[in-house]
């Protein structure tokens, strides 16, 4: 499945250069040890942009539900339907959820709950972006 | 030659909402001459069934979009039509399951659709 | 005249508030429906500002009001189903011209000012506050049943329009593009991953039967009943344009759009416009209809943490909206006769219903619920407007049922096993909605 081509911008900038060197990294906010996912420009617990740095993540998470995408509003998707479409949580912290295609995973056959690790993926315009594999 | 068209409703027959090109006349010229036919729609069956109904015609069939393959081998026939509206839902889906594909005004010119002299 | 956006103020959107202020001093007199399509044609007499236009006529006759006692308008100016008017087509001027315009051609064709509705609606003349309203009918409704509490107006329309143009919802822009923006790529909702709209709820509704032990097959019962329902409800698209029940069979072999969720739990959209007419408790004793009093409105502002709403995270936010709905309505579940909550992805209806603890359901009740009677005709009638699956995407069939069922004008859809005293009626998202309590009596 080869997804759309990503253009980074300032606010996502270091998570999508992270992703060409084949790192996951989240936003945190230092002041309170607070992961965010998508990035954003302030904390939503203290309010504050001064604390946001980037943390380099495990790279391991689990599978905490999915659904199976049969119709599909990005064209270029179209020819892989049916599709898995699992959110995959952290282990760093389960209430940060990353999407994921499940590769490998034929359609329907999720096991909600395994463990999955993150692999970089090339999408049209090269841009690498974190997908997920399930741990066998 | 036994021929099964499987028509789209909405924007493909002129009962479907939008209307369409072909008219319920066209579909019952070509059962007239032998085509097996049927609807393949994202109405519910029972409300494909109830519209054919409606007008008269007896239709060999009356089924779910994601279900066109299965018409395939219900029924023995030497070609096999998908007549639609949409890209995905009815171009692709055709293709997939093993039907020729017409858009509506591509069939509508059809000599299928001609009265018997 | 121009006219704002409501202010976060007028909202009740945290706990611990009390009862609402002007609980049992606002009233719903008037209620104007236009007829629905399921796109538009293009012809003038059927855009979305000739529908509104129609829809607020019929509102203000119905309440038996004169045009110039009206002072207050209420309205939603997007009208989308989801389709934006083409950037690269000429808006039709000979519709355009068939009003009376304004600086923006778009205006009653696919968006609606209330500068608009005031010029093509002479008969206003009193006309002293106008507001917007952001989304749907619940927020509008929320925002003119506060003005009126607040005396910014003493009768109010209330007014929501929708346009639907030919093409697929989310099929172009963005989603046909070769590169999209990071933003959009990792934003909540739809992604470089290609969820369609219903996926977020779909996701919910498969942690809900992986948590709770259920299966989509028990949806069946609630989808029958809510087209049975609507199939009732004059108003709506389903019963003016193709009058079919959905059964159980229809509706379980449907195709899946993102498993769980199939064609049937996802709405249609349609255009169709309706209004109300609200005005002070006082001065509704002297109006046409037996007056719907406001016992109050309550707001959710939930805000998932990552990219997709948990079900978790829903379940917390559909409590805290439900106990938001008690306290200002000086009310408890138990005194619920029926509720209207929304439905348009049909998979969280039961989330809504679940967080007000309706008959007693406690989280995960709900689909056993469904498998007992739910009807008009029961002990514990659910959503008995139909809602969006029963009558099209609107967003307003729960309010207009639950201010015609308490008047005792719901026709064939009026309820038999309750007495309709009090209700509720809101949405649209689990994470994000404005509800309204109905009552018969102001007290
Ligand atoms: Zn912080």
């Amino acid at each position: 499945m080869v997804k759309q081509g990503v253009v980074p911008e300032d606010l996502n900038r270091p998570f999508f250069e992270a992703a060409n060197e084949g790192r996951l990294v989240i936003q945190n906010c230092s002041a309170c040890d607070r992961l965010h996912f998508p990035p954003r420009a302030a904390c939503d617990r203290c309010g504050s942009g001064d604390n946001m740095e980037w943390k380099q993540m495990s790279g391991r998470g689990k599978i905490y539900n999915y659904g199976v995408v049969y119709d599909c509003p990005v064209a270029s998707l179209k020819e892989d339907l049916p599709f898995n479409l699992a959110a995959i949580m952290l282990d760093e912290d389960p209430g940060i959820l990353m999407y994921s295609h499940l590769p490998g995973v034929p359609a329907d056959e999720v096991p909600v709950g395994g463990a999955v690790q993150v692999i970089f993926e090339a999408t049209a315009n090269g841009q690498k972006v974190p997908e997920w594999q399930v741990v066998t | 030659m036994a021929i099964l068209i499987s028509f789209d409703i909405d924007g493909t027959l002129e009962v479907g909402d939008p209307p369409g090109p072909l008219t319920m006349e066209m579909v019952r010229i070509v059962q007239d001459k032998g085509f097996l036919i049927g609807s393949c729609s994202d109405r519910p069956p029972s409300s494909q069934r109830s519209l054919w109904e409606e007008h008269q015609i007896n239709v060999d069939f009356a089924v779910a979009k994601h279900l066109l393959a299965g018409v395939k081998s219900d029924f023995n026939a030497d070609a096999y039509y998908h007549i639609g509206d949409r890209e995905d839902l009815d171009r692709q889906n055709a293709l997939r399951s093993g039907f020729e594909f017409l858009w509506p005004d591509e069939a509508a010119a059809q000599p299928w659709f001609l009265p018997e002299k | 005249m121009t006219t704002q956006m409501a202010p976060e103020s007028m909202y009740r959107s945290t706990e611990g508030l009390g009862v609402w202020e002007h609980r049992g001093k606002v009233a719903s007199v008037g209620i104007g429906h236009s007829p629905t399509a399921r796109r538009w044609d293009g012809r003038a007499e059927t855009s979305v500002g000739a529908l509104s236009i129609q829809a607020l006529r019929t509102a203000i006759a119905d309440a038996g009001v004169s045009p110039d006692q009206v002072d207050g308008l209420v309205l939603v100016p997007v009208t989308t189903t989801g389709a934006h008017w083409p950037e690269d087509q000429p808006v039709p001027m000979d519709v355009v011209n068939a009003f009376n315009p304004t600086d923006d051609p778009l205006d009653g064709v696919g968006q609606l000012s209330a500068e608009w509705i005031i010029k093509n609606m002479p008969e206003l003349t009193n006309v002293k506050f106008t507001m917007y309203a952001p989304g749907c009918m619940s927020a509008a409704i929320v925002v003119a049943a506060q003005a009126v509490g607040d005396g910014l107006a003493s009768n109010c329309l209330v007014l929501k329009g929708w346009h639907n143009l030919e093409g697929r919802y989310n099929h172009g822009g963005i989603s046909a593009s070769d590169e999209v923006p990071g933003s959009f790529a990792i934003s909540p909702g739809r992604t470089l991953w290609g969820a369609p709209g219903c996926f977020g709820t779909a996701l919910q509704f498969a942690q809900y039967c992986t948590k709770y032990g259920k299966n989509h097959d028990m949806m069946a019962p609630f989808m029958q009943n809510s087209r049975r329902n609507g199939l009732l409800f004059p108003e709506g698209y389903w019963a003016q344009h193709r009058p079919e029940q959905l059964t159980p069979e229809d509706y379980l072999s449907s195709r899946w759009i993102a498993k769980p969720a199939n064609l049937f739990d996802n709405d249609i959209p349609i255009m169709v416009a309706a209004a109300y007419l609200f005005t002070t408790a006082d001065r509704a004793q002297d109006m046409a209809q037996k007056p719907v009093y406001i016992l109050n409105h309550a707001s959710s502002r939930g805000v998932a943490r990552s990219i997709t709403p948990t079900l978790e995270e829903v379940e917390a936010e559909t409590a805290a909206t439900g106990r938001k709905i008690y306290e200002g309505a000086g009310i408890t579940a138990d005194d619920l006769s029926f509720e209207n909550m929304y439905d348009g992805f049909a998979q969280f209806h039961q989330f809504h219903i679940e967080g007000l603890r309706y008959r007693g359901m406690q989280p995960g009740d709900a689909l056993d619920f469904y498998q007992t009677d739910i009807s008009i005709e029961g002990p514990n009638p659910i959503l008995s407007s139909g809602g969006n699956i029963g009558s099209g995407r609107s967003r307003f069939w729960m309010h207009t049922d639950c201010m015609q069922q308490i008047q005792g004008r719901a026709g064939a859809r009026s309820l038999t096993g309750v007495k309709p005293e009090i209700a509720v009626s809101g949405g649209p998202m689990p994470m994000g909605g404005n509800f309204t309590v109905w009552s018969a009596t102001p007290d």
